[in-house]
């Protein structure tokens, strides 16, 4: 009871430090994961045994852990290496593309590909960052596609805000449709044993029927805004040429070409037997090799205070796990769902949604996997059906006010800092219903397909 | 060429720190940004930026903003950074200025052309005068002046290091009330004629 009590106080503690950022969040977690050692195991428990479990180090030397021969259940208990090293290596080989100008030069030939007509650029883009984010961290997508959109809304005379919003929506909704698209699909993949496939011919379907009803939706609300730049005569040679923007001609070759083996082996990874940490660090290794003389810049850059916040993240979850609180929540939403599993997807996804559009989206979603796989052991209820529910909820409810995700963050910030600042009230008002109109259509497709 | 000259000026509310600071402004001859800042950046960006004035001088709401990596989604911190990038590329051109607070002390210390001044006032001389200033009553002008300055404390707090009215954080704290705001000037005036025999 004690360490249930411990458990608790720590995590809300811990999100109540996330939420009002006194102090950076992967200091935070990492205190927090510290007190959890202490007075949850420690003080609690008394059990040095569930202290090793939660550290997890040993699973890093099983070879389940590079490589699978045949399908795994995964585990979501203690400290999930396998996602730090997917995203470590992840987080290399973008910053190893960033540094050669692929993104920029993308974004440059699309536009020059649609002949720089506004509302044409506005499609492509939303479906560019749709794409990208399927494979690359949100954050990334965005910081790109923003700064660009702003590069040619000034050269083509156009308000950018509504399509780095839209830009926005898209690279969350992008998220959704891979395992490697946000941290909760990692995080969910690698605890419950699921393939890059296995998501998207699952919440990877959800989000292209709900990127066609996106795309709809936000032409009709902005198509009169950004109309009104898109007849004005423009200077087209001032823009920079899409090869101009390449930094490092062989180096962008050799990206390309690491790009395209992390999709193949991602795509693949179930059929190769090929982890998600090994796909990390062989996407890592090439790109340092490849790129050696930037090798300790390239390492750099790497966003270390979030692997130390997904760590310290782990931990204190694993409190709350090894003390059966999450056991007991997963019983009170069966108790409230009534065991009706359309009630329980209702409950899953829409809880998901509204908690991720206010707080961090991964300590949700991690906190929610143990939850699920008790509802399911309890209820008979299938266990994937659930994930793609939590999935497509805290993937989706984060584009709902500007603190939901990260790509939000960055988007708003790249437009303040250009005079184009996005306020609440201006964010909600057009990304709020764009918000439940997805969660919704999830919310059926998956009451058709599953049940 | 004349030497660039940049006067950051902080003040207490009703110590008649704005006035000393248009009174340098026009003794120098030259620009004066306080609330004008916004229409400066909205003039040079060609946009409409009405609706933030609101937001100006205020610090970030905690709670409804999140930071990611560095960026931040509060709008009142961002409305900030772009006066902060405003006013730096002012200096960077080697234009003069007078900048009313917005923590100009400290985002412009690295330039050697700055002198940062910081004037307060005696509680009854600044209540006097904002009841003069605004038809107000005793308790009304107390109380304006109270919200005022927490508002500003709070805002630069925020964003800096150094504690807002700190005189360790200016190059000349002084009382308004002692002189008037033309004997402050006058004092300042010499002051900064000899800082910028420094610069030569």
């Amino acid at each position: 009871m004690l360490a249930q009590v411990f458990a608790v106080i720590i995590f809300i503690a811990m999100f109540v430090f996330i939420v009002t950022e006194i102090v950076e969040r992967h200091v935070v977690s990492l205190v927090c994961a510290l007190l959890t050692m202490i007075f949850v195991f420690g003080i609690g428990m008394h059990s040095m045994e569930a202290v090793i479990e939660t550290i997890n180090l040993k699973s890093i030397f099983a070879k389940e852990f590079w490589y699978l021969s045949e399908e795994t259940s995964g585990s979501s208990a203690g400290i999930n290496w396998e996602t730090i090293l997917f995203i470590f290596g992840m987080m290399v080989m973008v910053e190893g593309m960033a540094r050669v100008g692929f993104f920029r030069w993308l974004c440059m030939r699309i536009a020059r590909l649609v002949n720089y007509q506004v509302i044409p650029l506005f499609i492509t883009f939303m479906v560019l960052s749709t794409v990208l984010a399927m494979f690359i961290d949100s954050i990334t997508v965005i910081l790109f596609l923003a700064a660009v959109t702003i590069e040619l809304s000034q050269l083509l005379k156009f308000n950018p805000v509504p399509m780095i919003l839209s830009e926005i929506f898209c690279a969350n909704l992008g998220g959704s449709a891979t395992m490697c698209g946000d941290p909760p699909n990692i995080i969910i993949g690698t605890s419950l044993g699921y393939s890059f496939m296995d998501f998207v011919t699952n919440t990877g379907v959800i989000a292209g029927v709900c990127l066609i009803a996106v795309l709809v939706y936000f032409y009709l609300i902005f198509r009169k805004e950004l109309r009104a730049g898109a007849s004005k005569s423009v200077d087209y040679g001032s823009l920079p040429s899409p090869e101009s923007t390449i930094t490092d001609k062989k180096g962008f070759a050799v990206s390309c070409v690491i790009f395209a083996v992390a999709i193949v082996l991602l795509v693949t990874h179930a059929q190769t037997g090929l982890t998600v940490s090994t796909i990390g660090c062989i996407v890592a290794i090439a790109t340092l090799v490849t790129s050696w003389k930037y090798a300790i810049l390239l390492l750099r850059k790497v966003d270390y205070k979030t692997l130390l916040f997904f760590i310290g993240l782990f931990v204190v979850i694993g409190g709350l796990e090894q003390t059966g609180i999450l056991e007991v929540m997963a019983a009170f939403i069966g108790k409230i769902s009534g065991g009706n599993v359309m009630v329980m997807i209702a409950i899953i996804i829409w809880l998901s949604a509204v908690a991720s559009a206010f707080v961090d989206n991964i300590p949700f979603a991690t906190t929610m996997i143990p939850i699920i796989k008790s509802l399911s052991a309890a209820y008979g209820v299938d266990l994937s059906m659930l994930a793609w529910t939590l999935a497509m909820g805290t993937d989706i409810g984060g584009s709902a006010t500007p603190i939901g995700a990260s790509a939000n963050v960055v988007g708003i910030a790249t437009a303040s800092r250009e005079g184009y600042v996005i306020k609440w009230g201006l964010y909600c008002k057009k990304m709020m219903p764009a918000t439940v109109m997805v969660v919704l259509i999830s919310m059926l497709l998956i009451y058709f397909r599953y049940l | 060429m004349e030497k660039q000259l940049i006067i950051s000026v902080g003040r207490e509310y009703g110590s008649g720190g704005h006035e000393i600071a248009e009174k340098l402004s026009g003794h120098y001859g030259i620009q004066l940004f306080d609330h004008n800042l916004l229409d400066e950046i909205a003039a040079k960006k060609n946009l409409n930026m009405e609706h933030l004035k609101g937001l100006d001088e205020r610090r970030k709401n905690p709670l409804s903003s999140r930071t990611v990596r560095g960026f931040s989604s509060s709008p009142e911190e961002n409305l900030l950074y772009l006066q902060f990038d405003f006013l730096r590329d002012k200096a960077d051109s080697g234009e003069s200025f007078v900048i009313v607070g917005r923590c100009s002390e400290t985002i412009l210390k690295q330039y050697d052309s700055l002198i940062s001044i910081f004037v307060l006032g005696d509680r009854d001389k600044k209540i006097e005068r904002v009841m003069r200033l605004y038809q107000l009553t005793e308790s009304q002008a107390v109380r304006k002046i109270r919200e005022k300055d927490m508002k500003r404390r709070r805002y630069h707090n925020s964003f800096c290091d150094k504690k807002w009215g700190d005189s360790r954080n200016y190059d000349i704290s002084l009382n308004s009330s002692k002189l008037g705001i033309d004997g402050t000037v006058e004092l300042l005036t010499d002051y900064i004629d000899r800082r910028r025999q420094c610069f030569l």
